[in-house]
């Protein structure tokens, strides 16, 4: 149809229409791309700019302070500790997280009675709110009568409340293992069902041949359940990764990144610069910026995302 | 090719209204009928739903609203565990609020920020004058005391006396022992809080009991000065000793004060604030605690910490909006405020003539005649910011090293 009405018309009338043709998509996207550019990348431009300025405590724009304030960052004592962290703090979640997703979405897959209740409930963690589930956990660590403890002082774990053995929050190595504890939890059913999607998209018939070539079922998992799986898994790393690497509210609500800064992640010791170095804390936000972008691009490069995912 | 349409009619819905809502959100204040609204931001003195500030407040804007219809008070009251934070975001982010009670910061009486007393209140010479170089900048006033206390030694009676205790603690060294006997029973014998809530007045507190401070009589920081860090020398040791909560750097005033309630703590620093907290818990009746001057090296302090809490108005660069928050605060000023807010939270008035209504109480006039004696916290520029490291760092001086630590906080303060 159009086709007939394209060779019936004269070259100039052609060219328009090409014209107007090329115009259609951006119709289709631009709104896309504009929340995109107001949304994304404008915050981005701005990012940048603050961290060369000099701002003071209260917010006025006080001139250019060229590199100082990334200076004055690089000098903080805190901050290699408050790096390590953060790469602790992402790789021990988001591995932890992927392996015990593959296991739960491996038992959500097999049927057996009770699974569709199951599987809503794998839903609760996902549907509360973070900060939420992390003010539930703080108080379920506290030291004098948080029901974790409790139950522990049952089991003959804790010999006394208000202890040093009691107190997980207050002991930076503890309060950040519990903390990576929650951030696991509330990246399980995320995970999990991304997996899952995974698995059910792998034909029953692959399956069915390998059985009638003698697979053990080891050897199917292997060699079929795990290639056909990748992409699945590397879209659902990528997301985890992206997403621990940017989580606030778990360590802000149960420690504050306290003492000191010694449970802070870049992310919580950026907000902690804001309050009086605006422009330090802008060019830590910076930092963070480059560290993900480079996490991820050498991420899809190690994993040959290419290949696999797209 | 139907569900992609509706997604681009979403998109565009979504733009438009965020392009709409930025420019609605530019018009707001006083409005083109006559009416102006004011936003107050205060502090939450209350420990839950049934005494938070925001009724207290609400209650005058109501009875304010009622007596000058044409302006209207937003109430919003924020927990003094993220007041400073919050306050600090909406003066960074330039959307100021009207009026604050709580902390007032001389900064931002020097970026002009706030206006000067007399352009907003009647009569200044009503203030309490004690706490008038803490409000000023350049010697013009532009805090406005709001509400005051002092600080001293509250004691479990019950637990001394399980403990075999028979006297209240004077020096550092009868805290440590009282502690240690307290903690053989099985209970926390000091509430040490040096978390980020109120680091700045527990570590003061000490630090007057060894003769320090963070500035010297002219005005100069001497946080890392040889009394400080002995002080924290003193403390670690009391902490490793177990004769505290753990991990005191963790510890907030507000949780501890409730624990003290329940009844677990032996000795812990409060402000007369502490004794509503006491009678809601309906754990320890009035005689099974008291409360005595706080400790010293050698014995009990001479002069406390006086803490006032101030109201501020920021300037929002309109006449009718000053001439309603001049209104507005002659109003809740008024003695019947005062009292009441002094009645609710057991704190103490900032006017003379409230103060002269309580002159005569048991309680609150040993206290309002040691007022003018009492230690206040830095009037600087720089307080605000040392502050803020003080409450997020001054607690690891437990687990480090002191001087290490203040140092650190020494060169915040006289960075500049």
């Amino acid at each position: 149809m159009t086709q007939q009405l394209v060779s019936t018309v004269r070259p100039r009338q052609k060219t328009r229409r090409r014209f107007q043709e090329a115009l259609t998509p951006i119709l289709w996207i631009g709104p896309a791309l504009g929340l995109i550019a107001v949304i994304v990348l404008w915050p981005v431009v701005v990012l940048f700019q603050t961290s060369f300025q000099h701002i003071s405590p209260d917010g006025f724009v006080l001139g250019s302070a060229g590199g100082k304030n990334f200076s004055n960052l690089f000098d903080e004592p805190d901050l290699n500790g408050v790096l390590i962290r953060t790469v602790i703090w992402v790789g021990a979640v988001v591995i932890v997280t992927m392996a015990i997703s593959m296991l739960l979405a491996q038992v959500f897959n097999a049927r057996w009675p009770g699974r569709r209740v199951a599987r809503w409930a794998l839903i609760a963690p996902w549907a509360a709110s973070v900060t939420m589930t992390a003010l539930v956990f703080r108080w379920a660590l506290d030291a004098n009568n948080g029901v974790i403890n409790v139950f522990l002082h049952q089991i003959g774990l804790i010999k006394s409340f208000n202890s040093n053995a009691a107190d997980w929050l207050g002991r930076p190595a503890y309060a950040f293992a519990w903390m990576i504890a929650v951030a696991v939890f509330v990246s399980l059913p995320f995970t999990t069902y991304a997996l899952l999607a995974g698995l059910q998209s792998i034909p029953g018939d692959i399956y069915e041949a390998a059985r009638v070539d003698g697979a053990t079922p080891w050897q199917m998992y292997r060699r079929i359940t795990l290639p056909l799986l990748r992409p699945a898994f590397l879209v659902a790393a990528l997301i985890n990764i992206i997403n621990v690497f940017n989580s606030f509210p778990i360590i802000w609500e149960m420690t504050r990144g306290g003492p000191g800064h010694e449970t802070s992640t870049t992310t919580t010791f950026l907000f902690q610069l804001k309050q009086s170095f605006i422009g330090e804390s802008a060019a830590m936000s910076v930092i963070n910026f480059a560290l993900i972008v480079v996490v991820v691009l050498a991420f899809l490069r190690a994993s040959r995302w290419r290949e696999q995912v797209s | 090719m139907k569900r992609r349409y509706g997604v681009v009619v979403a998109l565009c819905a979504a733009t438009a209204l965020l392009t709409m809502t930025a420019c609605g959100s530019s018009g707001k204040g006083s409005s083109a009928s006559g009416t102006t609204t004011l936003k107050i931001v205060a502090a939450d003195y209350g420990t839950g739903p049934s005494n938070t500030s925001q009724i207290y407040w609400q209650g005058i804007a109501d009875a304010f609203h009622q007596a000058n219809p044409s302006i209207t008070v937003q109430v919003q009251t924020i927990n003094w565990n993220d007041f400073d934070n919050q306050i600090q975001t909406m003066v960074q982010n330039k959307q100021y609020p009207d009026i604050t009670e709580g902390d007032y910061f001389a900064n931002y009486a020097q970026e002009g920020l706030l206006y000067p007393v007399s352009d907003v209140f009647s009569n200044p010479s009503n203030l309490l004058g004690v706490f008038k170089t803490l409000g000023s900048y350049n010697n013009v006033q532009y805090g406005m005391p709001f509400t005051t206390s002092s600080r001293t030694l509250f004691y479990n009676k019950k637990l001394f006396t399980a403990a075999g205790i028979t006297s209240a603690p004077q020096t550092w060294a009868d805290v440590q022992a009282d502690a240690a006997a307290i903690k053989a029973k099985g209970n926390i014998g000091f509430g040490l809080p040096l978390g980020p809530e109120e680091a700045q007045a527990e570590s003061l507190l000490w630090m007057l009991g060894n003769g320090g401070n963070y500035t010297d009589s002219s005005g100069h920081f001497t946080i890392n000065s040889s009394q400080n860090i002995e002080t924290f020398q003193f403390l670690k040791q009391l902490v490793a000793s177990g004769d505290t909560e753990p991990n005191p750097g963790t510890k907030n005033r507000t949780d501890l004060w409730k624990q003290f309630a329940q009844g677990q703590i032996g000795m812990i620093n409060g402000s007369p604030a502490l004794i509503p907290i006491i009678q809601a818990g309906k754990v320890l009746s009035d005689s099974d605690w008291a409360s005595v001057p706080i400790p010293g090296k050698t014995g009990p302090l001479a002069t406390t910490l006086g803490v006032c809490d101030f109201t501020a108005a920021f300037k929002n660069g309109n006449t009718s909006k000053q001439a309603a928050i001049k209104k507005f605060l002659d109003f809740a000023y008024s003695d019947t405020y005062q009292l009441q807010f002094d009645k609710e939270y057991d704190l103490l008035p900032a006017t003379n003539s409230a103060t002269q209504q309580l002159s005569s109480d048991p309680v609150f006039g040993p206290f309002l005649k040691a007022l003018p004696q009492a230690v206040q916290y830095p009037s600087s520029t720089a307080w605000a910011a040392t502050k803020t490291q003080i409450q997020q760092t001054i607690g690891t001086a437990i687990t480090g090293d002191p001087s290490k630590v203040l140092g650190a906080i020494q060169q915040t303060a006289t960075k500049g």
